[in-house]
């Protein structure tokens, strides 16, 4: 392979180690980040041509601090700081998964909001430039890099600590480190088109981010979930950008390797630790990806999964998610009863969600018309132009022929007793 | 998420801020935006000419007309838009109250993504 492009591999890889040894000596996260820009665009430069060092970590860091202390000493106003940075002990060779640890909990700090985490996760941890995160979302070069410096000013002006959090915020720190990947995720898996390629590589940057976290409990349970449900992205849309449903899914295509890998880190996290709310939802597709054909699925289980992430972390979604699980292992009535009880609530007035599940559960039970209608209300309320064209193909699909003999099809969908 | 805020105009909105109180109002404005850029919500947002100003295209038998004038006569016209990527449609609607003048509908962009089901 040519020396340039494994020069920029590797130092995509190095960046966020020697932001965090150079953040944890220094503190000022902007003036590092510049500092180490410049180191690896001398990097990239020299490596291609002279070889890669060494101790390529080192030489990052080395380089970086070196141009810190021309940054300060070039900025008079600063010069008292230049000797406090000078004074300072050589940086132990700290381990490097931690340095990047911390980096991850210092862009995700719960001070910030989220998009600004996500912004600045990107930028500093993931490597990639404002244009390309700009593109993945979708918004102007401007609007992205404003969230990035409103990120660094409030780290600033928060005094926010580049330091291992306390055992009191310890979990809460990582869970919001965790969303933050969650999010990236499924602002890339759910992306079927649009500039496809930088969308599409938002899934797989998050899962490459989680693989850098200790594997175990919820980071673990994440990186599963993660796994599982990006093993089905090239099943789940048509070549022309249709969705296809889990169901009709051809799991043939599904990525075999990412789901065993899936199956065997929640399998892991599940008996080791206590049960959080990834590690059930990566349970719950490690299920689906077990079943050969959609027919076979374990609907009891997931049903039953659904009962315990409610436990863990209740929510409507979930609650809704678990009326489609009991649809299809006790009958759509008994689906459409959670379904009638989330209605009654007002948790999720007018989320098309709601519409397109009881529309589903309807359809079950060989009520077209209110399934129909239904469908149609799902169809409206949708801001997702796959997922609108999905539910008008099913609510026309039940309006352009009337039931034929009614019985005979319908009984073949229906439980028995329904 | 993106939301679209249409800001409406009737025919004393446009006097409104060539009155004295027109200043005050500019600079209101003028704050929304700058809060709104700083925050990195802000995608974009323009002002429209006067609606007689309009020509609207129709299809006449199957082959698209020019003609003078907005679409439908209406006391209030579409004069403007923000667009903006939020947290929420609580914050949304909280940008379209912080606006000097209403009517203004937030409305929702339709996204490319979506999840299977």
């Amino acid at each position: 392979m040519n020396r340039r492009g494994d020069t920029e591999r590797l130092l995509r890889e190095l960046a966020p180690q020697a932001l965090g040894a150079l953040v944890r000596r220094h503190r000022d996260f902007e003036a590092c980040e510049d500092a180490l820009q410049e180191a690896l665009l001398a990097a990239a430069d020299q490596w291609p041509r002279e070889g890669i060092p060494d101790n390529p970590h080192g030489w990052l860091v080395a380089v970086a601090t070196r141009r810190l202390i021309d940054a300060v000493r070039s900025d008079e106003a600063r010069r008292r700081r230049e000797e406090a940075l000078a004074a300072e002990p050589v940086a132990p060779p700290g381990p490097e998964v931690d340095d990047t640890l911390s980096l991850l909990l210092l862009c995700c700090h719960p001070a910030l909001t989220p998009a600004s985490q996500i912004a600045l996760t990107l930028r500093a941890v993931g490597g990639l430039t404002t244009a390309q995160i700009a593109a993945a979302f979708l918004v102007p070069e401007a609007t992205m890099a404003q969230r990035i410096s409103r990120a660094k000013s409030t780290l600033r002006a928060d005094g926010i600590a580049f330091a291992a959090p306390g055992p009191d915020d310890g979990a809460a720190r990582m869970a919001s480190v965790l969303h933050v990947l969650y999010l990236i995720f499924n602002e890339g898996y759910t992306a079927t088109s649009g500039p496809r390629l930088q969308r599409v590589e938002l899934a797989d940057e998050a899962i490459r981010l989680a693989r850098l976290l200790p594997a175990e409990g919820e980071a673990a349970g994440l990186l599963a979930l993660m796994l599982l449900t990006n093993a089905r992205r090239t099943a789940r849309t048509a070549p022309d950008g249709a969705l296809i449903p889990l169901a009709e899914q051809d799991r043939s295509r599904w990525d075999r390797a990412a789901i065993d890998e899936g199956v065997a880190l929640v399998s892991d996290a599940l008996v080791r630790g206590p049960v959080g709310a990834y590690q059930l939802q990566a349970a719950i597709a490690a299920v689906h990806a077990e079943a050969p054909i959609a027919q076979a699925t374990d609907w009891p289980q997931i049903a039953a999964l659904y009962g315990l992430l409610e436990r863990v972390a209740p929510g409507p979604m979930v609650t809704l998610n678990r009326a489609v699980a009991v649809g299809m292992a006790d009958g759509p009535r008994a689906g459409l009863a959670i379904v009638a009880e989330l209605d009654r609530s007002g948790a999720l007035d007018g989320h098309h969600r709601l519409d397109a599940v009881r529309a589903h559960l309807l359809e079950l039970d060989g009520r077209r018309e209110a399934a129909r209608a239904a469908y149609e209300r799902a169809a409206r309320r949708t801001t997702s132009l796959p997922e609108q064209r999905y539910l008008r193909r099913r609510a026309l699909s039940l309006s352009s022929t009337p039931a034929p003999a009614a019985a005979a099809p319908q009984q073949r969908r229906s439980p028995p007793g329904a | 998420m993106k939301y679209m805020l249409m800001i409406y105009d009737n025919a004393d909105t446009r006097d409104l801020f060539s009155s004295e109180a027109g200043q005050e109002l500019m600079a209101q404005v003028n704050r929304v935006m700058d809060d709104l850029t700083e925050s990195g919500e802000l995608i974009g947002g323009e002002a429209l000419a006067d609606p007689s100003e309009t020509r609207t295209v129709v299809r006449e038998g199957g082959v698209p007309v020019a003609t003078d004038g907005p679409l439908a006569e209406a006391k209030e016209h579409f004069g403007g838009y923000l667009l903006v990527d939020v947290e929420s449609v609580d914050r949304a609607v909280e940008i379209a109250m912080s606006w000097p003048h209403q009517p203004i509908e937030v409305r929702p962009l339709m996204n490319a993504g979506g999840t299977e089901m």
